[in-house]
């Protein structure tokens, strides 16, 4: 009904550079609900999230609160109207205490003085409340993450919000502090807030909701009540199949004979991944699936040198491969373009011509240096190879889209001739089109030779591409499958209910 | 079609408002004393003599301090104690200028130790210091501006206690040479720069150096991933300073032929750091320019040339100093810079309306 | 996880023992052990004296003084390098106003303020809103003040003036009890006014960190910006009171080195910023902001003046062994704080893991 609706947003759209981030999408959420939100990334989550907190404007659309239309301006509007946002890194300062996290910049005062012992005493009663007895008076940064997020909470809460919007909020907790979240989450239900959750596990979707809206590409794929709707479905929905129509790839044909490239035994590090064995031929090309968090992330980093692995070993090539850093991969034949391309991948600053020669460059050393005349040539075989649109090789990386970011960072690796590629989600955020010529580019590197790493979070393109698909799941593998004979129901069931048991033969 | 030179991009380049700003300056000296711009000829110390000559002259010391220094902001970071270096390098080589005092008992054209020592030691010295820098930094993981502290504190206890707090004075020919002597018809410390000068941009641009500094100050995390040794590049890049603050200490105090280890590089850190940033190149690091820092040191010294030259008391150049600066830091800075693009830009799109109109 | 974990009450013991003090209580300790040490070694020559320990204070008060203000500043995460041109302007201002114009020193203190407080808050505006690096800010500001300086004078001034030297001159001596009479404590220690005045500017910035809004939103800023803003905190504001308090703190400084050497210098108080910000640092402040107290700046300024009485003292060594001395205890803190900072991640990630 819509008129309980606390919450309306219709037709919202939203317009970035060269793309339509969200397309006439439509929201509502009612007062003493849970709503989860749901999309991979990319998806126009967190851009429809960033609409109704003031950081984005919409295009086009309109936004109604208890009836009234309402234009946030900024997050310190969308708060004053009852917006509060938890976000998954915790906005909140560590060198301050709990209590001060609070209540600073409307702490309670007496006689013109900041009364510390009423903020002590509500902060308390205010975790109380969390079900969390602890020292209010310590800084946050002394807490454990968990902590930090439920102060966070309870400082939203205590704005008086209507709407608490909490994005990612689980993403670093364990299973006792995520019950913990949910009881609270609960409580505030009951007294009838309005609470938008974001998160990328599904049994906590299942576990707390009242209704789902899965977003796809920026379209509201739907909204279900969470009963009408099976896990598999849901999966299945967010996902989506859109890549089949328009690009007929061929697995890589790996010879039966043909030499291991890459072996990890068991190699882990705590609080990262335990125990991770991986083998890779020449040639080959494995996926690694499994949903943000499942830990494929930390396995990359660690086979590259980003982070150390303090167990297990590790042979590149049929030699026993010592890599404390990114430079010895490097110098051993490895290549990897991370998965925050913007965080860790690009050199914002830099031109296209410098970005691409930057690897050849450090395996050169910088007293070896390749004259402009030889990056130019790189450069300009690499955009002519990968289709990077630009006008020339001296644009600044950081003014080009997504996918020809991506395309430049490729190009980085492809040009050090790499015999062991990792690609942590290469094709995010970037349109179909650069998708599928990235996934192009990477089979025919597999024809050339290179093995391939490749993780993903859209199954079809990982079933599509790989020739063994390894699953992981809670920061462990679970199952190792055959790109022939794997689909893609096999792995969801793998994903959403843990059980190697439904393909395993790992 | 020819392409059409967009203004827009001069107007958010820093470079620019260095270059107008000492041509703003040197034209306010052409039009109140023309003879400010005289150069003459004089036969006895082969040398040239002139305003111009001496601002660059007297601009060595900061300018070759501020090559390492662009370098160090570059990495995001500053450099405080090339100051304190100055003093120490001036102090060391005073040491090893000492002659016997027992044949001779004032000071002159002799000494007890050989010539190369003069010159390696101090320089050595101050390469080790820079490396100290460099390993509190890279190694350490400590605050540029607090890592550099330390010996910016203490640099100057350490050059007077070398010298067991005395001023030495010497006579020794061919100390004076570094800063007194000429070559070209041009004063050496000049001749010096310029080698120094060119043999950083050199290194930096011929090689990759310049490149990675750029990707580590830019992006750290990032260049680390493509490969880059972050750590080995900042270990470098201030031991470079720290080298680069020994010559010049030497300078300095082959000008006094003495050693002044309360003086001698006084506030150099400062003007070093205000001629990189004049020059363009961001605190926040990334993209350098040497040519900028260059610029920047030279306009520095023509406003203390140009006050001097106006009968004003010396230390007082620095309020004029304080007001060009300003000027120029504020034009520089990013609200002004963007709001100077947006209406050239707008400004283009009016008259290409127009024009179409 | 569970619940248990968390417990813990909030007694007088964990409120002391609490981690955010360390540092200060580091600062402490070791001024205590130098203390001890020098009451060892030189004990027998004085050291030990309420004479001495007080002239710490009554040479060093200007220091302090700065050190306030400087300590808050720092604390935002920024610096400001011209609070020592700054001070001397402010004594050349007394100087040059009294000695040679014939002003009333305290028109000349007014007219100091007045130019002091809004060079500061001219130079948060600059940091802020046209988002200049404080470093660079500062360090024209400080350009700026000492060329002034140099512009009214080349030359030292005199300050000739009845309430100038009332005020200079005004010291309240210890007392003891002896046979049943007050008397002078010997060797005579004593507080003047800068040493009062150094500790209500202590106890005011004292009170603004901790009791008002205003202080607390200076941590908040410099534990994480972002943040602050998101929190929806005035931070420009805030930045640009700052620096003008600083200001104060400067001239207020200046008062106090006028004070102490009776005359204005152009080149009076060069470097002094330097130390000011090591005496902070020392005292437990992070340059990265967010961390500092007023206590540790204190015993930040006591532990700074104390190796100069150290060496006083020892009689034979050379009086630059202080600057070495000074620049080991700025490696010997930052070590701590690296060690303390990677401590304490250490039992979060415990903690977690």
């Amino acid at each position: 009904m819509p008129e309980n609706n606390l919450l309306e947003m219709k037709q919202i759209e939203i317009q970035f550079p060269g793309v339509k981030a969200l397309d006439k999408v439509d929201f509502s959420l009612r007062a003493g609900e849970i709503h989860s939100l749901l999309g991979e990334n990319g998806a126009g989550k967190s851009t429809l999230i960033k609409c109704l907190t003031g950081v984005n404007r919409k295009d086009a659309g309109t936004i109604t609160l208890e009836g009234k239309e309402i234009q946030p301006q900024s997050p310190q509007n969308a708060m004053e109207l009852g917006i509060s946002t938890v976000y998954q890194e915790v906005n909140l300062c560590p060198n301050l205490t709990v209590a001060e996290n609070i209540f600073v910049g409307r702490q309670p005062m007496r006689r013109g003085q900041i009364d510390w012992r009423t903020i002590n005493r509500r902060a308390k009663e205010l975790m109380a409340r969390f079900h969390l007895d602890i020292d209010v008076s310590r800084p946050l940064s002394y807490y454990s993450t968990a902590i930090q997020q439920m102060v966070a909470i309870a400082r939203a809460v205590d704005v008086q919000a209507k709407i608490l919007i909490l994005d990612e909020p689980t993403s670093s907790l364990d299973d006792n502090e995520v019950q913990l979240l949910f009881d609270v989450m609960n409580e505030l239900k009951a007294e009838g807030m309005g609470i938008i959750f974001i998160t990328h596990f599904l049994d906590q979707v299942f576990a707390v909701s009242d209704r789902l809206t899965i977003l796809r590409n920026g379209h509201l794929v739907g909204t279900f009540g969470i009963h009408d709707i099976t896990k598999v479905e849901l999966v299945t929905q967010m996902v989506g199949k859109d890549m089949d129509t328009i690009f007929n790839l061929k697995r890589a044909s790996v010879a039966p004979d043909a030499p291991y490239m890459l072996t990890a035994k068991h190699i882990g590090a705590p609080g990262q991944v335990d125990d991770i064995s991986i083998t890779l031929k020449k040639g080959e090309l494995i996926g690694f699936a499994g949903l943000l968090g499942s830990g494929r992330t930390e396995t990359a980093e660690m086979l590259f040198g980003a982070n150390r692995f303090t167990s297990g070993e590790m042979e590149l090539d049929g030699k026993k491969a010592e890599v404390k850093k990114p430079y010895d991969a490097l110098m051993q034949g490895m290549a990897f373009c991370p998965e925050d391309r913007k965080r860790d991948g690009i050199i914002g600053d830099l031109s296209i011509r410098e970005n691409i020669a930057l690897a050849v460059q450090a395996r050169r050393g910088f007293l070896h240096p390749l004259s402009v005349k030889e990056q130019n040539k790189l450069a300009d075989k690499y955009i002519q190879a990968l289709g990077i649109a630009t006008p020339d090789a001296e644009k600044k990386i950081g003014e080009l889209s997504g996918g020809n970011q991506q395309k430049v960072i490729l190009a980085r690796w492809m040009a050090t001739d790499p015999k062991v590629l990792i690609l942590d989600e290469p094709t995010r955020g970037i349109d179909i089109g650069a998708k599928a010529e990235i996934q192009r580019l990477m089979l025919e590197m597999c024809g050339d030779g290179v093995s391939v790493i490749f993780i993903s979070s859209e199954l079809d393109e990982i079933i599509r591409c790989s020739n063994r698909v390894i699953v992981m799941r809670d920061r462990e593998k679970v199952a190792e499958l055959d790109g022939d004979t794997c689909t893609q129901e096999k792995i969801l069931s793998i994903i959403a209910e843990g059980s190697a048991a439904a393909g395993g033969e790992a | 079609m020819k392409k059409k030179f967009d203004f827009s991009v001069l107007a958010r380049s820093k470079v620019t408002w260095a270059v107008v700003a000492e041509a703003l300056i040197l034209l306010v000296c052409l039009f109140v004393r023309p003879d400010f711009f005289s150069i003459s000829y004089q036969p006895t110390t082969e040398m040239l003599y002139g305003n111009l000559i001496d601002i660059v002259n007297r601009s060595s010391e900061i300018t070759i301090i501020a090559m390492g220094m662009t370098l160090v902001i570059a990495l995001g970071g500053t450099d405080l104690s090339v100051g304190a270096l100055v003093a120490v390098s001036g102090a060391i080589a005073l040491k090893f200028l000492r002659w016997d005092v027992t044949i001779y008992n004032t000071p002159g054209d002799y000494t007890v130790y050989p010539f190369i020592l003069v010159l390696v030691v101090p320089l050595a010295v101050c390469t080790l210091m820079g490396l100290f820098n460099g390993f509190l930094i890279a190694k350490a993981d400590i605050q540029p501006i607090i890592a550099t502290l330390i010996l910016m504190v203490c640099g100057r206890g350490i050059a007077q206690i070398l010298t067991n707090g005395k001023q030495f004075t010497t006579q020794y020919s061919p100390f004076r040479v570094i800063g007194q002597g000429s070559f070209l018809f041009l004063p050496m410390p000049i001749i010096i720069t310029a080698i120094v000068v060119a043999a950083v941009a050199l290194f930096v641009r011929k090689t990759a150096f310049g490149t990675f500094v750029e990707a580590v100050g830019i992006n750290r995390k990032a260049a680390r991933l493509s490969g880059i040794n972050a750590q080995l590049i900042i270990f470098i890049v201030y031991a470079l300073t720290g080298f680069l603050s020994g010559i010049s200490g030497m300078i300095y105090s082959s000008r006094i032929m003495s050693n002044d280890s309360n003086n001698a590089g006084l506030n150099f850190e400062m003007d070093a750091i205000l001629a990189v940033v004049i020059g363009g190149t961001s605190m926040t690091g990334g993209k350098f320019s040497l040519l900028g820092t260059v610029l920047g040191s030279i306009i520095i010294r023509t406003i203390v040339n140009l006050v001097y030259y106006f009968g004003i008391a010396s230390e007082a150049t620095m309020a004029f100093k304080a007001v060009i600066i300003a000027v120029v830091i504020v034009l520089q800075s990013e609200p002004v810079r963007n709001y100077f693009a947006k209406h050239s830009k707008a400004r283009q799109n009016l008259v290409s309306g127009g024009a179409r109109g | 996880m569970n619940k248990k974990q968390y417990a813990g009450r909030q007694s007088l013991m964990s409120r002391i023992l609490n981690p955010k003090f360390i540092m200060v209580y580091a600062t402490i300790g070791l001024f205590l052990l130098i203390y001890l040490f020098g009451a060892l070694a030189y004990g027998d020559k004085g050291f030990t004296t309420l004479r001495t320990f007080m002239n710490l204070f009554v040479d060093n008060a200007y220091y302090g003084i700065s050190a306030v203000g400087m300590t808050m500043v720092l604390i935002t995460g920024g610096i400001d390098l011209s609070v020592g041109a700054v001070a001397s302007l402010t004594g050349m201002f007394i100087a040059y106003g009294t000695s040679v114009l014939g002003l009333h020193p305290l028109i000349c203190i007014a007219f100091s303020l007045v130019v002091g407080v809004g060079l500061g808050l001219l130079m948060g505006w600059v940091i802020h809103y046209l988002n200049v690096p404080p470093f660079i800010t500062t360090l024209t500001g400080m350009f700026l003040a000492r060329g002034v300086c140099s512009l009214i004078s080349r030359e030292s001034i005199e300050i000739k003036h009845e309430m100038i030297d009332a005020l200079a001159g005004w010291k309240v001596n210890f007392m003891q009890l002896k046979d049943g009479q007050w008397v002078k404590v010997k060797p005579t220690a004593y507080f003047n006014f800068n040493v009062l005045l150094f500790i209500v500017v202590l106890l005011v910035g004292m009170y603004l960190l901790q009791r008002t809004r205003f202080g607390r939103n200076i941590y908040a800023i410099g534990g994480n910006e972002q943040s602050a803003k998101l929190m929806g905190l005035p931070v420009g504001r805030t930045k640009v009171l700052v620096y003008g308090f600083n200001g104060l703190c400067s001239v207020l400084a200046g008062v106090a080195y006028a004070l102490y050497v009776k005359s204005g210098w152009n080149l009076s108080l060069q470097g002094a910023e330097l130390d000011v910000i090591t005496c902070a640092v020392i005292g437990g402040t992070l340059l990265s902001g967010g961390v500092g107290y007023m206590i540790g700046t204190l015993f930040g300024v006591l532990l700074k003046s104390i190796i100069p009485a150290l060496i006083t003292f020892n009689g034979n060594l050379l009086s630059w062994w202080g600057k070495i001395a000074t620049g080991l205890l700025l490696l010997l803190f930052i070590m701590i704080q690296k060690l303390v900072v990677s401590t304490s991640g250490k039992k979060k990630a415990e903690a977690k893991g």
